[in-house]
């Protein structure tokens, strides 16, 4: 697998003086061979993530082998918290309330490395330049900018190893270049090795697992037909690569859920009766990157939810329309 | 103890109290680790672009080359090497509170505004209200393809954030 980098990695800088004329133009792989280490190198180590005045550390260990991907995920501030993940399965440890919640994605659909349709909307939507060189966390990176064309979406800067690729730092920053959020590894270790109980739940909490619904028909007849809803304000060069009526964790009715990407930011847009859901108050809520908006609509109830500024939520939720509206 | 540590590192200690919570630090492993971890903390925070690593190690290293001649190996350097860090400490905090207004005084725009007014909003809601539909969300989200798991980190800090009044 490294020597698989260290070749694409060898060709892109005997490459590059080859066009030294270029400058800093992106050498197109670079966005591809960071999505493919992410899942291909195994590693562990400790990052910072920070938004605002927030900032947590958590530790993530990541394993490749014949079965796939082993991953987790543990927060070392606050309440424990875990992820693990085995391929399409996540788990979600709730250490306070000794409580384990299970997440099974829906359908076979990830994104295992960029796929060449996003790459090429990547290239459509953002400027994608190599910037300078760093060392973080001990290791040699090489920095690129992904500057987006219109003010819908924030630019993003990410430095990658130079040998196996792997995302060591990554900063979201708004149009004036503020940073919104950005996580750090302060500490890591690629291709180590990795202890298959590492990999495990820190505590044998008791077991309560909470098994997905599966949607059925009766779920779903309350709801509207998926096609009878529109979102016609999605910013320019955002897809729709999904469109799916999927549970939600612990509704009894199902959900319609959109995703638009493009190529690096997502946006989803789940709209469900509003049913119980008074509780729930509209407006918009931010964590670092990812904003969300929650809209009233007739007796629906609309939520946004991506990595764009706060007002390309908004403008995506007063969008969406119910039939001929 | 978390509380000792960072008043050491903000000079905000007596000199007896100082003196306690050194001699801790020099024998319970677990506490000097707490002590190291802080200063990263602080290093991340003042220069995101230059993490030192392990940054009490070097300056232990470079104390260590110092000529000691025939001084007597005693508390004078140990004094000498907390009285180094001591003062890098106080610098970082001086520094970190500097960033902190930077980033308070950035919130005066409208839309940053709003989204303050919002993240209050936000803490009403139960610590799982939005969970779920950034689960949905990553879970399709081409940030997962990029960044990996490490993107579900929004799940796991925001709970933390919700919390917060």
């Amino acid at each position: 697998m490294k020597a698989g980098f260290a070749l694409i990695m060898v060709l892109f800088s005997s490459a590059v003086p080859a066009f030294a004329d270029t400058g800093s133009r992106v050498d197109p792989d670079w966005p591809q061979i960071i999505a493919y280490a992410t899942h291909q190198t195994d590693y562990s180590g400790t990052f910072v993530y920070q938004h605002g005045s927030h900032m947590e550390t958590a530790r993530i260990t990541h394993m490749s082998d014949q079965s796939g991907e082993h991953e987790k995920l543990e927060n070392l501030d606050g309440p424990r918290r875990e992820f693990i993940r085995n391929n399409k399965e996540i788990w979600w440890y709730l250490g306070d309330h000794k409580a384990v919640q299970m997440e099974r994605p829906y359908s076979g659909k990830r994104f295992p490395a960029l796929l060449p349709e996003q790459l090429s909307a990547l290239n459509e939507n953002y400027l994608i330049q190599t910037a300078e060189q760093a060392r973080i966390a001990g290791f040699d990176t090489q920095a690129i900018v992904f500057q987006p064309k219109d003010t819908l979406r924030y630019s993003h800067k990410m430095w990658a190893h130079k040998d196996s690729g792997l995302l060591l730092k990554a900063v979201v920053l708004n149009e004036r270049k503020q940073m919104v959020e950005q996580y750090t590894f302060i500490q890591l270790e690629i291709d180590g090795d990795i202890e298959p109980t590492q990999l495990m739940p820190r505590q044998s909490a008791a077991f309560l697992e909470q098994p997905s619904h599966s949607v059925t028909q009766s779920d779903t007849s309350a709801q509207a037909d998926m096609s009878d809803w529109k979102v016609v304000a999605v910013p320019t060069g955002f897809k729709k690569i999904m469109e799916m009526r999927r549970p939600l964790h612990g509704n009894k009715t199902a959900v319609i859920h959109f995703v638009f990407s493009d190529g690096l930011a997502g946006i989803s847009v789940f709209i469900e009766t509003l049913g119980n859901h008074f509780d729930k108050k509209p407006g918009l809520s931010s964590r670092g990157a990812v904003h969300v908006y929650r809209k009233i609509k007739d007796d629906y109830l609309v939520t946004v939810v991506g990595e764009v500024p706060p007002r390309t939520v908004m403008q995506v939720a007063d969008s969406v329309r119910y039939k001929g509206q | 103890m978390k509380q000792k540590i960072s008043a050491l590192m903000d000079g905000e200690l007596f000199d007896d109290d100082a003196e306690a919570v050194l001699d801790q630090l020099n024998h319970n492993p677990d506490i000097h680790e707490e002590w190291r971890t802080y200063h990263l903390i602080s290093d991340v925070l003042r220069q995101p672009n230059h993490v030192h690593v392990n940054i009490s190690s070097a300056i232990r290293e470079r104390l260590q080359v110092e000529p000691t001649v025939l001084a007597p190996r005693s508390r004078a350097s140990h004094n000498a090497k907390w009285f180094a860090l001591s003062a890098a400490a106080s610098v970082m905090a001086f520094i970190l509170v500097a960033w902190l207004s930077v980033q308070v005084g950035s919130e005066a725009t409208p839309q940053i505004a709003m989204q303050q007014s919002n993240a209050v909003h936000a803490a009403s809601l139960p610590a799982n209200g939005l969970d779920d539909y950034l689960m949905a969300h990553q879970e399709f989200s081409p940030g997962v393809g990029v960044h990996g798991m490490t993107s579900y980190v929004h799940t796991v800090a925001h709970q933390q954030a919700d919390k917060q009044p």
